[in-house]
Formats: C-alpha cells, sequence, structure tokens
C-alpha cells in the first residue's frame, strides 16, 4: 500500500490546512482507498451508500474538480501497474524468433487473452466506480463540461494501456493482430474470441483528435494496408501456379473469406474496404491475365461450354468497373474469330467451285450457303447457351455479341442470299425428313440471322426468286409452312416488306381457277383443240422478279406456240388491257423419249423441251452442233448452256456431247443418245435450280438492287418533303436514313445525289437565301 | 394514470413479495421500510446503482440497504413518490420540504426535486 500513498501526496491541498480540507482528505481518503479495492475486486467489502455519499459530499462542498482529478490520478496509477505488471509480460516474443518459437501464434495468441482480461476488469470496475460517482457525473461533469467519469477511463485506458507512451503495447497489439489475420488466411486455426475482444475494444475507445473510434486511427489502415500488400503477392502468385477456373475458385473462396472475417470480428465499416481491395488485387490487375490463360481462359472455357466456369467468371468479374467490359470484348472478338473462319470456309470452297464453275457437280453452291448459314445458326446456339446459362441473360453481352455476329454476317456480302437460300432448302418438298414444327423452329432461329443483314433489300431480292422458282415448279412444302414463313418476315418488318411475296401466292391461287375456267373453255369452244395439254401461271410483273425489258426470248415449237395463242385469247377476252409475255426460262414439260431400249416420260424444262424436239427432225447418228442449236432455239447463251450440260454431262445422258467433257463449248457437237437406259420410266432431269450465282448474275442482281435503292431513296425524299415543305439538308438526310435503314443503310452520297436528281426534275429547289436549305415544289 | 398509482401505492403499503428492506435514520430515529428493488431501480439512477448485483448484501434473499443521512418521514414521501408519482406538499412541514428537496438531490430522482423546487418557488 505504501507505494500508493505518493499520489495521495500530489492532490492534497497545500498547507494551511482548515477544517473543511480536512474533511475532504478524508474523505477522498477513504474513497481512493475504495477505488483500490474495487481495482482489487474487493468491492463486496465496500458499502456503496458511504461510498456514493461521500462523493455525493464533495461534489455538495465544490471539490467536484479535485475528486474528479484524484479519480483520474488514481486509475492511471492502477493502469499504470496494470500495463507494467500484467499487458508488459504477455509481450510475445518478436522478430524472426517469434515464428520459430510460437509457430502458430501462440504467443500473439496468448498477449490477446491478457488483453482481454485487462479490458473486461478495466470496464468492469469502472462501471462500479461510475456507479458510487453518478452524483459527481451528474453535477460536476456536467458542469464542468468534461467527460462522464467511464468515458474518462475509456480515455485513461486508451493512453495509458493501447497507446502507452512508456511501453510499446501498440505495436504489439497492432502486429499480434494483423499476425492472427494472417494465419487465419494461412489456414491456420486461430482463436477468433481474443482478436474479436481487441478489436471489439479498439472499437469502442475513441480518438480524441478525429473523435474516430481507435480501431479506425490506429488499425483499420494499417490492416487495409498489409491486407493490400499480402493480397498483391498472392495474386501473383496464383495466376502464376493455377488456370483460370482455379484462379476464381481462389478469389471466389478469399472474397468469402474476408467476408466472414469481417462480419466475425471486424467492424462493418471495414467490408466494403477490404473487399475492395481483394477485388482490385486479385481481380482488376489480373483481369486480362485470367481472361487470355492459354488453355483456361475464357475462350477454352467457351470452346469447351465449361458452363460454371463462365458463369464464375461472370459473376467475379462484374465486381470490379471493367471486369465486364474485358468479357465482353473478348468474347465478341472470338465471336468474330469463329464468324470470320466460317465465312472463309465459304469463300474458299466459292472461289474452288469458281474454278469449274461449269461443271454441273450436284454439289452446287447451295450446299455452300445451306452449310454456312447453318453453322451461323450453331454458333448462335453456342451464344445463346452461354448467355442463358453463364451470364444471366445480361442485356449488356446479348448487345454486343449482337453486334458480333451482325458484323461478320455483314462480311458476307453473299449473307442475304445464303440465308434465302437456306430457308428455300427448309421449305424445298421432301427434305430431310424434318417435321413441320422442326422446320418451324429452324426458320424461326433462321429469322434472328435476318436481323443481322444491313441489306434487307438485296435479302429480300434473293427470297423473291427462290420463292418463285418453289412455287412455279411446285417444289414448296406446303402454302403453309410458305406462309409461316412469310408471316415472320412480316413481323420483323411490316407489310410493306412482304406485300409483293403475298401477291405472288395471290397469282397462283388465281392462276389455278383460270386453268379451271380455261379447261371448261376449251371443251366448250369449237376451236381445234391444242395437241398438247397447256398449264400457264399467269404472274403480276410488279410481283414477281422475272425481268420484263429483258424477257427471254426462245423459239418454241408450232404446236406449242399455237396453244400458248388460244390461251392468250382466252385469256384477253376475259382481261382487256393486260399484257402477257412468256417467260418461257421458268417453264417444265412432260415428252416421252423412245429409245433403242424402251421408252420413257422425261420431265424436263422449257428450253430442254425445246432442244431435244430439234432431234425429232434427225436421222440416227446425226448431230447437231452448238451453234446450230443455238441459232435454232434463240436461248440466251447462259441458260443454253446450263441446259445443255443437265442433258449431256450429267446423271441421265439423254444427248451425248462430242468432245467429251463437263463444260460445253462452242463448236461442240450435240447427238441423241439411243442407247440411253435407265431403270425408271419416268425421268426427271434436274435443271441446275436455286444456286449461288455466279459473278455476273450477282453482278446483275446487285445493279437492279442499287437501281431499286434509287427510286425507294427518291421515294423517301418526296414524301418527307412532301410533309416538310422546307428542309435543311443534314436534317433531310438523317430522316431519310432512318426510314429507310429497316430495308438498308443508304449512305449520304447516294442521298445527296438522288437529290440533286429530284431537283433537276423539278420536285425540289434549293431556297434562295439558304443553298443547303430544300423547298418542296407542289 | 391515477388508478396505476393507486395500485402501485398498495404495493407499497401492503407489501408482502418485497425483497429489500431499507433502513432509514439513525439510531432512535431509525426506521425500515419494505420495497421492491425492481420499481427502486426502475425510478431512480441513485437505486439502479446501489441495487445492482455488484453492490448489494443479501440475507436470504433478502436486500438490506441502509440510508442514515435521511429522516424516516421524508423518506416515507420519497418511497411514496418513487411508486405513485404523486406527492401532497401542501400537508407536509415545510422543513420536512427543504430535506425532501435534498434527499432528492441526493438520490437523483429529478423529476421529484423538480416538483419540490417548483412547489418552494
Amino acid at each position: 500500500m505504501s507505494s500508493r500513498k505518493q499520489p495521495k501526496g500530489k492532490i492534497r491541498p497545500p498547507k494551511k490546512p482548515n477544517s473543511a480540507d480536512a474533511q475532504f482528505n478524508d474523505n477522498w481518503d477513504r474513497l481512493a482507498q475504495a477505488i483500490r479495492e474495487i481495482h482489487k475486486k474487493n468491492a463486496s467489502i465496500l458499502s456503496f451508500e458511504e461510498l456514493y455519499r461521500n462523493a455525493y459530499n464533495m461534489v455538495l462542498h465544490k471539490n467536484g474538480d479535485k475528486l474528479y482529478n484524484g479519480v483520474r490520478e488514481v486509475i492511471t496509477q492502477h493502469l499504470e501497474e496494470v500495463a507494467v505488471s500484467q499487458v508488459v509480460p504477455a509481450f510475445p516474443l518478436s522478430g524472426a524468433s517469434s515464428s520459430q518459437t510460437n509457430p502458430n501464434g501462440a504467443g500473439g495468441a496468448n498477449f490477446l487473452k491478457v488483453l482481454k482480461t485487462v479490458w473486461e476488469d478495466h470496464t468492469t470496475c469502472m462501471l462500479m466506480i461510475r456507479d458510487i460517482l453518478m452524483y459527481m457525473d451528474r453535477v460536476y461533469a456536467k458542469t464542468a463540461n468534461v467527460p462522464l467519469v467511464y468515458d474518462l477511463g475509456l480515455d485513461l485506458f486508451r493512453d495509458t494501456i493501447v497507446r502507452s507512451q512508456n511501453y510499446p503495447i501498440q505495436n504489439h497489439l497492432l502486429e499480434v493482430l494483423l499476425q492472427q489475420i494472417k494465419l487465419e488466411r494461412e489456414n491456420e486455426i486461430i482463436d477468433r474470441t481474443n482478436v474479436k475482444a481487441s478489436i471489439d475494444m479498439l472499437l469502442e475507445l475513441t480518438d480524441a483528435s478525429t473523435k474516430d473510434t481507435v480501431y479506425a486511427t490506429d488499425f483499420e489502415n494499417k490492416f487495409l494496408e498489409t491486407s493490400s500488400e499480402y493480397y498483391r503477392v498472392e495474386g501473383q502468385m496464383l495466376v502464376g501456379e493455377y488456370d483460370a477456373p482455379e484462379y476464381m475458385k481462389k478469389v471466389d473462396k478469399r472474397l468469402n473469406e474476408e467476408e466472414q472475417r469481417v462480419r466475425h470480428y471486424l467492424s462493418q465499416t471495414t467490408e466494403p474496404k477490404i473487399r475492395n481491395i481483394v477485388e482490385e488485387e486479385l481481380i482488376s490487375k489480373h483481369l486480362k491475365t485470367v481472361i487470355e490463360m492459354e488453355n483456361s481462359g475464357l475462350i477454352p472455357m467457351l470452346r469447351n461450354e465449361k458452363m460454371d466456369d463462365l458463369g464464375r467468371m461472370y459473376k467475379l468479374f462484374g465486381r470490379v468497373v471493367k471486369g465486364h467490359d474485358e468479357m465482353k470484348s473478348a468474347i465478341s472478338d472470338y465471336i468474330r474469330e469463329l464468324g470470320k473462319a466460317i465465312n472463309e470456309t465459304v469463300t474458299s470452297n466459292t472461289t474452288a467451285e469458281g474454278g469449274n464453275a461449269a461443271s454441273g457437280d450436284k454439289q452446287t453452291g447451295a450446299t455452300v450457303a445451306v452449310r454456312w448459314v447453318q453453322e451461323v445458326l450453331d454458333l448462335k446456339d453456342k451464344f445463346d447457351k452461354v448467355q442463358n446459362l453463364a451470364l444471366s441473360n445480361d442485356k449488356a453481352f446479348q448487345t454486343s455479341f449482337n453486334e458480333a455476329f451482325e458484323y461478320f454476317i455483314n462480311k458476307n456480302s453473299k449473307s442475304p442470299e445464303f440465308i434465302s437460300l437456306f430457308i428455300d432448302d427448309n421449305l424445298k418438298k421432301g427434305l430431310k425428313g424434318k417435321t413441320e414444327e422442326e422446320v418451324d423452329s429452324v426458320l424461326d432461329k433462321t429469322i434472328t440471322l435476318f436481323r443481322f443483314i444491313g441489306e434487307k433489300d438485296v435479302f429480300e431480292r434473293y427470297y423473291k426468286q427462290h420463292l418463285a422458282k418453289r412455287l412455279l415448279l411446285g417444289r414448296s412444302v406446303s402454302d403453309d409452312a410458305e406462309r409461316g414463313m412469310i408471316g415472320k418476315l412480316k413481323v420483323e418488318c411490316g407489310y410493306q416488306f412482304t406485300t409483293k411475296l403475298e401477291g405472288m401466292f395471290n397469282d397462283m391461287r388465281i392462276s389455278s381457277d383460270t386453268m379451271t375456267d380455261f379447261k371448261e373453255y376449251l371443251d366448250k369452244s369449237v376451236l381445234e383443240k391444242p395437241k398438247l395439254d397447256l398449264s400457264v401461271t399467269v404472274l403480276t410483273s410488279t410481283f414477281w422478279p422475272m425481268n420484263l425489258s429483258a424477257s427471254p426470248r426462245c423459239n418454241l415449237p408450232p404446236e406449242l406456240t399455237k396453244a400458248c395463242g388460244t390461251f392468250q385469247n382466252f385469256y384477253l377476252g376475259r382481261h382487256s388491257g393486260r399484257r402477257l409475255t412468256w417467260q418461257s426460262n421458268m417453264g417444265t414439260a412432260d415428252i416421252r423419249g423412245s429409245f433403242k431400249a424402251r421408252k420413257h416420260e422425261l420431265n424436263v424444262s422449257t428450253y430442254q423441251m425445246v432442244i431435244l424436239l430439234m432431234f425429232n427432225d434427225k436421222q440416227d447418228g446425226e448431230s447437231l452442233s452448238y451453234e446450230q442449236i443455238k441459232g435454232e432455239s434463240d436461248i440466251p447463251e447462259a441458260d443454253l448452256k446450263r441446259n445443255l450440260q443437265s442433258l449431256a454431262c450429267a446423271k441421265y445422258k439423254i444427248l451425248v456431247k462430242e468432245p467429251k467433257g463437263k463444260e460445253i463449248n462452242p463448236g461442240d457437237q450435240f447427238n441423241f443418245n439411243n442407247d440411253f437406259t435407265a431403270p425408271l420410266q419416268r425421268i426427271k432431269i434436274q435443271t441446275v435450280a436455286s444456286k449461288v450465282e455466279s459473278e455476273g448474275e450477282r453482278k446483275e442482281t446487285r445493279e437492279k438492287v442499287e437501281e431499286a435503292r434509287k427510286h425507294q431513296t427518291e421515294a423517301a425524299i418526296v414524301r418527307i418533303m412532301k410533309d416538310r415543305k422546307t428542309m435543311e439538308h443534314n436534317l433531310l438526310i438523317a430522316e431519310v436514313v432512318k426510314q429507310l435503314q429497316s430495308r438498308f443503310m443508304p449512305n449520304p452520297a447516294l442521298i445527296k445525289k438522288r437529290i440533286e436528281a429530284l431537283i433537276e426534275r423539278e420536285y425540289l429547289e434549293r431556297a434562295t437565301g439558304d443553298r443547303r436549305v430544300y423547298n418542296y415544289l407542289a | 394514470y391515477s388508478k396505476l398509482s393507486n395500485d402501485l401505492f398498495s404495493i407499497l403499503n401492503d407489501a408482502d413479495d418485497y425483497n429489500v428492506i431499507i433502513k432509514v435514520g439513525e439510531n432512535e430515529n431509525a426506521k425500515e421500510f419494505h420495497a421492491h428493488s425492481v420499481i427502486l431501480r426502475a425510478r431512480s439512477p441513485y437505486f439502479k446503482g446501489a441495487l445492482s448485483s455488484c453492490w448489494i448484501e443479501k440475507k436470504n434473499d433478502m436486500i438490506f440497504y441502509s440510508k442514515p443521512n435521511i429522516a424516516p418521514n421524508v423518506f416515507d414521501m420519497i418511497l411514496r413518490y418513487i411508486y405513485t408519482g404523486k406527492l401532497e406538499l401542501t400537508e407536509q412541514p415545510s422543513e420536512d420540504i427543504l430535506e425532501l428537496l435534498i434527499a432528492s438531490d441526493e438520490l437523483l430522482i429529478e423529476e421529484l426535486f423538480d416538483y419540490v423546487q417548483v412547489y418552494l418557488i
């Protein structure tokens, strides 16, 4: 006890002891002694009533400050002693040796345990001291504007123990805490209770200058700094050691662990901060590395359809700013790359075919087209699946994928034709034994590709051609399927896009009625009946893709010409003012051929019929030259070559060509093949139908499309100007683009040319004051 | 709340389940009061501390407390006020009222202190 007498001296009033002072000293001695007993856990011998009354009297006699300072003195003294006798001896061995002697941080754990006890003792004592000094708190502390005694106790604990000036307690504490966390990060089991006690203690103490917790001022930053460093090193180590899926699992685990750690023994305020650090060090910094990991990164995951890993990456990378952007652009690049490869197989195939273009090979370009579309569809399926299973159907990803598809699909200038051919392939009769539902679902998917096409007008042109062939050659699988497809296109592009297609259907229906009427007409008529069955389909020229101006010419045999004349008279008699043009390139004929072995019924094109009929007048063995046939029939050269190929170089060789070969060349001689045999009685001579266009045809189509675009552009300009009367150049361009972009992307130069053409034709004029403004001329 | 006051007053008067015995005053003037620790602790911060488990002295589950510096008649008023929240001051001798003021300050029953102060002014 003698050692404790010293502080008493400090607060003893100097000299001149009067009775009041003496009274105070006496009271204070007893109170100080009591506090010491409380510290020694001897409270049971004390009387609350006396101590309270004692303090009450001191405050009542204006000795509040002396009491307050005295209490501060006694508590400080006590804490100093606690520091020396309990805390300091518990210091863990520091430096390198600690890791050896205390591999599990046992020294540190013990230190925390001691600190926990010290802290608990302190708070318990302070509660009791607060009880007996309640009157001081209420009356003195309030007016003197000093902390309540319990808070005073916290401040003293902070300054005497946690931030002791005399002993490196603070260093040890922070070091041990960080070490314990490090151990836990390295999968050691630590005693979380002790760590939590110290953390709670730091959270309860307040830093005087910042008014923040000591946890925030002393601990948190150090924790975050060491964590940063820890995860910086770990990140580098992990990317070097693990593949992408493993890496991501580790990161997932780390994020989870840190969250748990915060929840169990740190402050919630630290949660976003430590999360940011882990995200920064383990995700942001290694984004590209992980994405680009050679055999396990994003692309291999996509290639092998590792949906779980992709999903994990999506979730994980979504935590950081650039994460999804990096993923998106990597996947998009990959799609473009795959798309490019698909495009390349096609171009290499078609060029190879171009080498022997006239080969008459059954492997027509259509297969290439179908394969291209199928591959694109497969690719689309694949990424739809990724989108669905791994990317939570993220809209941003979808947009980016769509852009990639759009990009490479439009890189292939033949895509509108290919897609139309693919649809043709699916709508053709008797193919592949697909059910209607299957066909429908394929067509639905095809529509998604159609959406990506920039030049929808080009598609429309091809679609019309292919549809025309299906309808006229009777190869369409069913009206329902055709109408279904047109319905889908209508949904995509509106009725304008499909009116002509629907018109084609109408023509087919009306023609079949017309034919019934024609037969009745023939039966009743006194006219000589034609020597053959004629079936005519009347097509409205604006709906169908035939070219009227360059109508295919051909010298038909007299019987046929006569039959045609009869029909023409019948038809024009019912519809005056119409003009019929015969499209002999679109027709078919059934003819009977007598060969040495037997007779066969041949189903051929009109052109082939014309060619074969020429041989009727010839003797056996008498041949016709290419030039003769050409001159006599007047069939256009390309068509002639193709049809001769079908007759002389394909499966059924009705004609024999001299010299032999797959190409038709000027000077070739043709003979009727009397020795022809075939197992079937009825033979269909394949016309080379719906194949990919040759370069020449493509150029022609292109020109037609350009021409159509001119008209559409002018129509749009006139429509807009009629409505607005006057408009500034750029606004007009923008409006025209807006109106046309659902069909094709008009370039401003084209629009400008059309405007000029319209000015020339006096639909528009430039405003007198401003040459950039146009007026509409009614 | 008059009903509540009356009922609580009856608890104080006919206490058969009291758990605190308070000896008030000194020597021959001392008097024992019976009360309930829950009520005392709820109504006065002083008693909240005084009757907390770390300070009390118990014999057979009974808490013994002594308050020598307050006169029994003054403490009687305090107890009534603690239980009922009401106190009729007009019937009390003025020196008792002054003592009541001092005691309510010591026991940190601010409500009563203010009440008495207002009465005195």
